[in-house]
């Protein structure tokens, strides 16, 4: 059920979609995101849409999504996608014949040619603890190229503070297991910062991931993110979070090891082996347009005219599988295009990626004082060694991943 | 009810806070039917709440009841409230003046505390006859008889003169009225033709104006008088007359002795000063009667609104509020002031403590305001070398304002007299306590066989400090304190001034002690340190006295400001972050290129740890 309130504040995106696809000029749109809202139990720093126990409702789930990805499909002109990643959530959770239906929906409408050619990049977030052959079979037979391995630690203890249930053992199987599946590219998913953790604990579970071959790690930072039983537990005073001098310790450390063994940092918290970065999260970070399926799954669909849509599906299941116009769920949070708010998202996320921004193709049709003011916070920056220049490219330095954040505010608060 | 003067009573009910002064007022009316039995319970209560929501002022100042003593005789009790908290004991003093008589509260089981001390004091400073009541001889821990001689020991009221009661069943209470009627005096006789009348409260009221509360002791008043305020020289003319009972009740006149109060078309409570003497505009009184003293302000402390637009919309907001406020209050001062830190603001002077809270408090709820307020100060008299050798003392109430040492002659500070309650296996540390706050020990007396009661004389500059506080702490709350201004006395104090990375900060300077003020200047920095967050750069705090530093702490350069996750697609929500952040950045005041969060500006005042 929807609450009024709800009702009210969400949007029919039919429209929008239609209207897209009625300009002549729209480009096709290249990837494409989908949701799997399913986990065994709710990790506490999580703040995923996600639901326990749903088994019943995995059929009507997929059911649905594929009616969804039909009411999409269009948006590509049925050019090749560059780019899917089907996230959640734990999609692997999905029964293994669901994920048949799933991959089938995905070849009836959409261009996978460069997929199936190992042209494009097909990811899939795995929980190590579901890897099986029989699953990862199907996986590959569909296009699936990249496994992402949620490890987060391999430490026990401390996948205990953050209520991940998983044996610690099973990521080493998973990797191995993908291998024999024929799927080459894994990436391995790490926490830390956890309450508790020592630097050489720190050390150990990177170690550990390094050792499994991988050429893709995501290193997080424990994030408090509001609503979570972690904060909850932080609020309650049930533990000490980490002093910021040692997370800034660990991060700094992590930079180095991950270099060392040949993976270089591309964004603040991915590092990869040359040629081996996620390029469905850097078609994220650059602003293209991406198409996005499933519950609490977020757009962003260019416009011809300019900006950028962008908008989130209703993250509730229920919602989900009972609002249907003309196959598309209900909104919220949607933005019209904004030429202006695109400008500031790309600068937001320029500071964090070591491919940097092109400033003056960025400003091209920018207004004078904007543009001129932009480049004065650019300037700034340079001249305190937060950035560099090379290759007509604007990107962060070594000290400038560091306080990235503080970066995008300086570039937000003249925008 | 025409009742002669003989048959009139004036008195008042003074206790600690707690002890059942406001229980006691609600049984009197019970026991006299001024209220029924129902409405002691409901309809009193119910009707208050209405003259709440309709913004009436609910507080009767002071209720005049009907009394029928055993020997047949028909009284007039008017029984004058001690409005507000007794924190501020010229509000006491200012209820006291119009009464003849006063009931001291002690609470049977708590015994004598500080507050009872003082306020008995008070009364019989003012001549006052005092009836002793023991309360509360329900409770199982109720002590009448010990209690009866603490009371005989320390304020010299014969044990056997003291009346026990309860004030929640009732029991005692014809006795005590009985004592009201035979041992209270009645109001003295009318020295002749020439109306006077004392001003012993005034309150504000949304539709009348000013109600103002009266005792007449001189001549009469009625509606159609054309007044005079011998104190402010202005006349008005009286509208409507009337008494609580506790109903609002219109009469034509109040006679010499009697209590009441009278509208007259006044408009804000500048217009009228408590203590000052009103007469008739025809037949003018050459003297007043024998006032108080204006309240003075003691506690200084900024105000200043959280957020400032450009517009200065809410420097705007701020004023109307504290001008709104002042409709109600005609207690406390404020002046527009600029600091480089807070922008306008407005620096206000208090009785008190718990004034400057309430204050405060009022109008962030009653206004809706959110205000930065900065560490409250007292008022130091400072000798300064004047022009051609000769020396001037002007008053400083805000540490910035005080001149170049150079030029400073002396500065003196005001000294309270402090009554403490304490159990005797506190003393040591109450004794220890009061000499680390410059106290001057003054005399210590035994009250009944647990407990003492020790007087001193304390700089009111530490007791705004943390004294209280410490009190609390140290006797497991069962010390009781209370004070007075007595004097002012001139002392080595310096001011401390307070650099953020390396720009002074007036709003965080202040004036102590100068054997004190390296540990003050550290404990402060090191509050500092706490609430302002981490910046790009490292941040050095110095506490310094002309120029020479004193402490000093440093705020260490993040490395760090980066979100770990860009929430994959969802950029719309890293987006609001940062704008968030950033808003949360812009609020708050900026020094030096320092962020300083509102709360740092209270740092001085947070007394938790040291
Ligand atoms: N048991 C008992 N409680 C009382 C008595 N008188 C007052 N109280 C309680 O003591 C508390 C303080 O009473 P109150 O009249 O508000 O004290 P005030 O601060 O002096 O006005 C309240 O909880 C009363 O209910 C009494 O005679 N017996
Ligand atoms: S498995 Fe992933 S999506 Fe599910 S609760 Fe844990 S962190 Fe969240
Ligand atoms: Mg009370």
């Amino acid at each position: 059920m929807t609450t009024p309130l709800q009702q009210l504040k969400s949007t029919s995106t039919a429209p929008i979609v239609r209207q897209l696809l009625d300009d002549p000029e729209l480009s096709p749109v290249r990837c494409l995101y989908i949701h799997i809202p399913f986990c065994f139990h709710k990790c506490h720093y999580c703040d995923f849409y996600s639901l326990v126990d749903t088994r019943d409702r995995q059929q009507p789930f997929t059911d649905r999504l594929g009616q969804e990805l039909a009411a999409l499909a269009p948006l590509t002109q049925n050019q090749p996608l560059r780019t899917i990643f089907i996230g959640g959530g734990t999609p692997t959770l999905l029964q293994p014949a669901l994920w048949t239906q799933l991959l089938r929906t995905l070849d009836d409408h959409f261009n996978l040619a460069a997929i199936h050619a190992n042209d494009a990049e097909f990811s899939v977030e795995c929980n190590p603890e579901t890897a099986s052959p029989e699953l990862f079979d199907i996986l590959r037979a569909g296009g699936v190229n990249r496994l992402s391995m949620g490890a987060q630690s391999f430490n026990p203890r401390h996948l205990k503070t953050l209520e991940r249930w998983h044996d610690p053992k099973s990521v080493p199987r998973a990797v191995a297991l993908a291998k024999t599946a024929g799927i080459e590219r894994t990436s391995v998913d790490l926490i830390f910062a956890i309450p508790g953790q020592t630097l050489p604990e720190w050390d150990a579970d990177l170690a550990t991931a390094l050792t499994l071959g991988t050429t893709h790690l995501s290193c997080y930072a424990l994030t408090y993110e509001p609503n979570t039983a972690m904060t909850a537990r932080l609020k309650r005073g049930d533990f000490t979070p980490t002093d910021d001098d040692l997370e800034a310790d660990m991060y700094e450390h992590t930079v180095k090891r991950c270099a060392d063994a040949g993976l270089d940092r591309y964004e603040v918290s991915n590092f990869a082996a040359p040629g081996h970065e996620c390029a469905h999260n850097l078609a994220y970070w650059s602003q293209s347009s991406w198409l996005a399926a499933g519950p609490s799954a977020s757009s962003h669909l260019l416009d011809p005219q300019g900006g950028g849509w962008r908008w989130k599906n209703q993250p509730r299941l229920d919602d989900y599988l009972h609002q249907n116009d003309n196959g598309h769920p209900r909104a919220i949070d949607l933005e019209p295009p904004d030429p202006s708010r695109l400008l500031s998202e790309q600068l937001m996320t320029a500071v964090r990626l070591r491919e940097g921004i092109d400033l003056d193709q960025l400003l091209e049709n920018t207004n004078e004082p904007t543009a001129n003011a932009v480049r004065r916070v650019a300037a700034d920056q340079l001249a305190r060694g937060c950035l560099q220049e090379s290759d007509s490219r604007l990107r962060p330095t070594d000290s400038g991943f560091l306080v990235a954040d503080g970066l995008a505010r300086e570039f937000l608060s003249v925008l | 009810m025409p009742i002669d003067r003989e048959h009139i009573r004036n008195f008042s009910i003074i206790a600690h806070i707690d002890h059942g002064k406001s229980t006691l007022a609600d049984r009197l009316l019970q026991a006299t039917h001024a209220v029924s039995d129902r409405e002691a319970k409901e309809q009193l209560l119910d009707s208050m709440d209405l003259e709440r929501e309709r913004g009436i002022t609910i507080k009767a100042s002071a209720v005049t009841v009907a009394h029928t003593a055993d020997d047949g005789q028909e009284y007039m009790l008017n029984f004058i409230d001690t409005p507000g908290h007794v924190d501020f004991n010229y509000e006491v003093s200012r209820a006291l003046k119009a009464c003849e008589g006063a009931i001291l509260v002690v609470d049977a089981s708590q015994g004598v505390e500080a507050q009872t001390v003082v306020n008995a004091l008070l009364a019989f400073s003012q001549d006052l006859e005092i009836i002793p009541v023991l309360n509360k001889i329900d409770l199982p821990g109720a002590r009448p008889d010990e209690i009866a001689m603490e009371v005989e020991q320390v304020l010299g009221l014969a044990a056997e003169d003291c009346i026990p009661v309860s004030a929640k069943t009732g029991a005692g209470i014809p006795e005590l009225l009985s004592a009201i009627c035979k041992d209270f005096p009645p109001p003295r006789e009318s020295l002749g033709d020439q109306t006077r009348a004392l001003i012993f409260d005034a309150i504000y009221d949304d539709y009348r104006g000013v109600v103002t509360y009266v005792r007449v002791f001189d001549g009469r008043l009625k509606v159609g008088d054309k007044i005079r305020m011998m104190g402010l020289d202005r006349t008005f003319i009286i509208t409507d007359l009337g008494k609580y009972t506790p109903k609002q009740t219109r009469v034509k006149e109040l006679g010499p002795g009697e209590t009441g109060y009278f509208v007259a078309a006044i408009k804000t409570l500048g217009d009228v000063r408590v203590g000052d003497t009103v007469t008739l505009d025809s037949n003018p009184a050459t003297d007043p009667l024998a006032g108080y003293e204006a309240p003075r302000q003691m506690v200084f402390c900024d105000f200043y609104p959280a957020t400032s637009d450009k517009k200065g919309n809410d420097f705007e907001d701020l004023r109307e509020a504290m001008e709104k406020l002042q409709l109600n209050d005609s207690s406390f001062t404020f002046q527009p002031v600029h600091s480089e830190a807070l922008g306008f603001g407005f620096r206000c002077g208090f009785l008190g403590l718990l004034h400057m809270d309430i204050a405060q408090q009022r109008l962030e709820r009653e206004h809706n305001l959110e205000i930065v307020q900065t560490a409250p100060t007292v008022s130091y008299k400072v000798l300064v070398r004047g022009k051609g050798g000769i020396s001037e003392e002007i008053e400083v109430h805000n540490p910035a304002d005080l001149p170049d040492m150079g030029q400073v002659l002396e500065i003196r500070e005001p000294i309270c007299n402090v009554e403490i309650m304490v159990p005797n296996e506190y003393i040591g540390d109450i004794m220890k306590l009061c000499l680390d706050r410059r106290a001057v020990y003054k005399s210590q007396q035994v009250v009944g066989d647990t407990r003492q009661m020790l007087t001193f004389e304390v700089p009111l500059a530490e007791i705004i400090y943390d004294f209280y506080d410490k009190l609390k702490g140290l006797t497991s709350g069962y010390g009781t304190m209370d004070y007075e201004i007595a004097l002012y006395r001139s002392d080595e104090l310096v001011r401390i001034d307070i650099l953020i990375n390396n720009e002074p900060v007036e709003a965080l300077a202040l004036i102590c002690h100068k054997d004190r003020s390296v540990q003050r200047g550290r404990v402060l920095l090191q509050r500092l340190r706490k609430q302002i967050d981490r910046h790009q750069f490292e941040i050095p705090l110095q506490a310094a006295i002309g120029g020479k530093i004193i402490a000093r702490e440093t705020i260490k350069a993040f490395r760090k400001d980066v979100t770990a996750k860009c929430y994959g697609g969802d950029m719309t929500r890293k987006r609001k972050l940062l704008e968030k952040q950033k808003k949360g950045k812009d609020r708050m005041k900026s020094i030096g290129s320092v962020n300083i969060p509102q709360q740092a500006f209270m740092a001085v005042l947070d007394t938790g740890d040291e």
